[in-house]
């Protein structure tokens, strides 16, 4: 095609977004929520995830070594467990670290261990993390069956309602972006048929004259793509605002201070959402665009 | 060149009139009348002819290509080969006469520079030159045919087919836009005209296709109701 009728498709196209001030703005305002909704939905799955894999990192289990174990056997228990399929680290905590960390996690009330420096009841251990959280029952029983283990300590529960929680928040963005995606698109071609409904002699004129289906549309499909792309640029803005917003108030709580995960800021998803964002905003432009034009090419 | 043999076209409605049987051609160059009272199938003729409807039975040639099965992508292409004029002008309103003309050839993706040329030329043949930034409505129902000629006949097709083109003018007016129409058939552009304007088609004396009921009942040279 050439570059003028290209620049003619464009220019048609923009104006009649500015023609059809009310429609215009009205399916702005829907696809700004429609993305708005996507938005909070895809962030709070993406922090899920994230720190799922920081929880993933940090709870490990716990393989208590038996306390006849001599030096030779908690070194090969090491190597031994390091052999096992979907562990990723193992690290030594010696009695004294382990007296150490209990002391440190009591803070005020240290009486509850007096004497217990001379006489240091905590065993020696691994501290196992997994490279994947589904298959911690299957190391579990792979670590019990090695030598000089005494027993296995994990949180199980913490991990497999974490998981479950993003498996829940996964689906749930998908049933909800495709529902809304559906909406927006009838609404955006509502709109586009009101400009088509509008230029309905122009098209016929253009029929008559020998337009292809394809340059009749063009228009249309930019004036689809105007509006998509407006949309996705405002919701940018107003997710990008509350987002900061929100996530500086939950970093100032003292709960999750305590817990030691972080965020992701939205610097870091600015990219992934800007591109999600152009490409819903331009495709529900383009498929709404061509399902409003469908009876009016027919002459 | 049109071609119908033996073209029949019924619609499941009833709404519009039906032909039945139509065979007849206009050959390059000729300038042919379509005439009967509405009602009669001259409509639904020049659908046909513009492929806007497809025949229920019969073949037509245009140019030499059968459209009887042409697809629906190809049409456009069929258009091109055809100038068309209707009663009602249908100019668009917030286009200058320029860009309506113009219009019809950014459609078809020419030039710009191709358009400046073209355009000025057939904006002086139908006698619109100083008009060229006029809006349609502050134009004479006349002046805005001769737009509507101007747009038909831009990308030089080979024939102009007119729809009632003088039905919305007084008699003096349409005379004018007859005589356009001659004009551009002098040039060697095919034209057929449906109409039933009696006056002026005895006057032109040309060739008179007369349809009645959906059927070819006269098809001769000279008068609108003239009897053998």
């Amino acid at each position: 095609m050439r570059i003028n009728s290209l620049i003619y498709l464009i220019s048609e196209g923009i104006k009649s977004v500015f023609k059809q001030k009310k429609m215009t703005s009205a399916s702005v305002i829907i696809m700004c929520a429609t993305m708005f909704m996507f938005g909070v939905f895809y962030l709070i799955g993406e922090n899920v995830n994230f720190v799922m894999r920081q929880v993933e990192s940090q709870q490990g289990m716990r393989v208590v070594i038996i306390e006849e174990a001599t030096e030779n056997d908690i070194e090969n228990l090491q190597v031994d467990i390091q052999r096992i399929d979907g562990v990723s680290t193992v690290t030594f905590v010696s009695k004294e670290e382990a007296l150490a960390s209990m002391k440190n996690w009591l803070g005020e009330y240290q009486d509850v261990i007096a004497g217990y420096d001379e006489d240091n009841p905590f065993p020696a251990s691994y501290f196992v993390t997994l490279t994947d959280l589904e298959r911690n029952a299957e190391v579990q029983e792979k670590i019990k069956a090695l030598k000089s283990v005494d027993k296995i300590t994990s949180s199980n529960d913490t991990i497999s309602k974490l998981a479950s929680i993003a498996k829940s928040l996964q689906t749930v963005t998908l049933v909800l972006l495709s529902l809304l995606i559906v909406i927006s698109i009838f609404i955006i071609s509502y709109t586009i048929k009101l400009t088509v409904y509008a230029r309905r002699r122009e098209i016929s004129i253009m029929k008559y004259v020998g337009a292809t289906n394809g340059f009749i549309r063009g228009p249309f499909i930019v004036e689809g793509m105007v509006i998509g792309v407006i949309s996705a640029l405002i919701t940018l803005a107003v997710v990008g605002f509350s987002y900061n917003g929100t996530l500086s108030k939950i970093l100032e709580s003292t709960v999750i201070q305590n817990m030691t995960v972080s965020f992701y800021t939205f610097d870091q998803l600015f990219v992934k959402i800007l591109i999600v964002y152009f490409i819903l905003g331009i495709g529900i432009g383009i498929l709404g665009s061509i399902i409003s034009m469908r009876k009016y090419l027919k002459v | 060149m049109i071609e119908f043999k033996n073209v029949s076209k019924k619609y499941d409605t009833g709404k519009e009139a039906a032909v039945h049987d139509i065979s007849f051609t206009i050959e390059k160059g000729e300038f042919a009348f379509l005439v009967g009272s509405s009602g009669s199938g001259k409509s639904t003729i020049i659908k046909l002819m513009l492929k806007e409807e497809e025949p229920t039975e019969g073949k037509i040639v245009i140019n030499g290509q059968d459209t009887t099965y042409l697809k629906q992508n190809k049409i456009p292409y069929l258009r091109r080969s055809m100038g068309i004029v209707f009663q009602d002008f249908r100019l668009l309103p917030d286009k200058t006469v320029y860009d309506n003309v113009a219009f019809a050839m950014r459609v078809v993706k020419a030039t710009p520079k191709h358009i400046r040329r073209q355009v000025s030329m057939v904006l002086s043949q139908v006698g619109l030159a100083d008009k060229a930034k006029v809006y349609p409505n502050e134009l004479s129902g006349g002046e805005q045919q001769r737009v509507a000629l101007a747009r038909a006949i831009v990308n030089n097709p080979s024939m102009l087919i007119a729809d009632e083109p003088t039905g919305n003018l007084d008699p003096n007016t349409a005379w004018d836009i007859m005589e356009l129409l001659n004009d551009i058939n002098l040039r060697g552009t095919t034209v057929v005209v449906a109409t039933h304007a009696k006056d002026i088609v005895d006057r032109m004396n040309k060739r008179v296709i007369r349809i009645s009921e959906g059927s070819i009942v006269r098809d001769k040279k000279g008068r609108y109701d003239s009897e053998d």
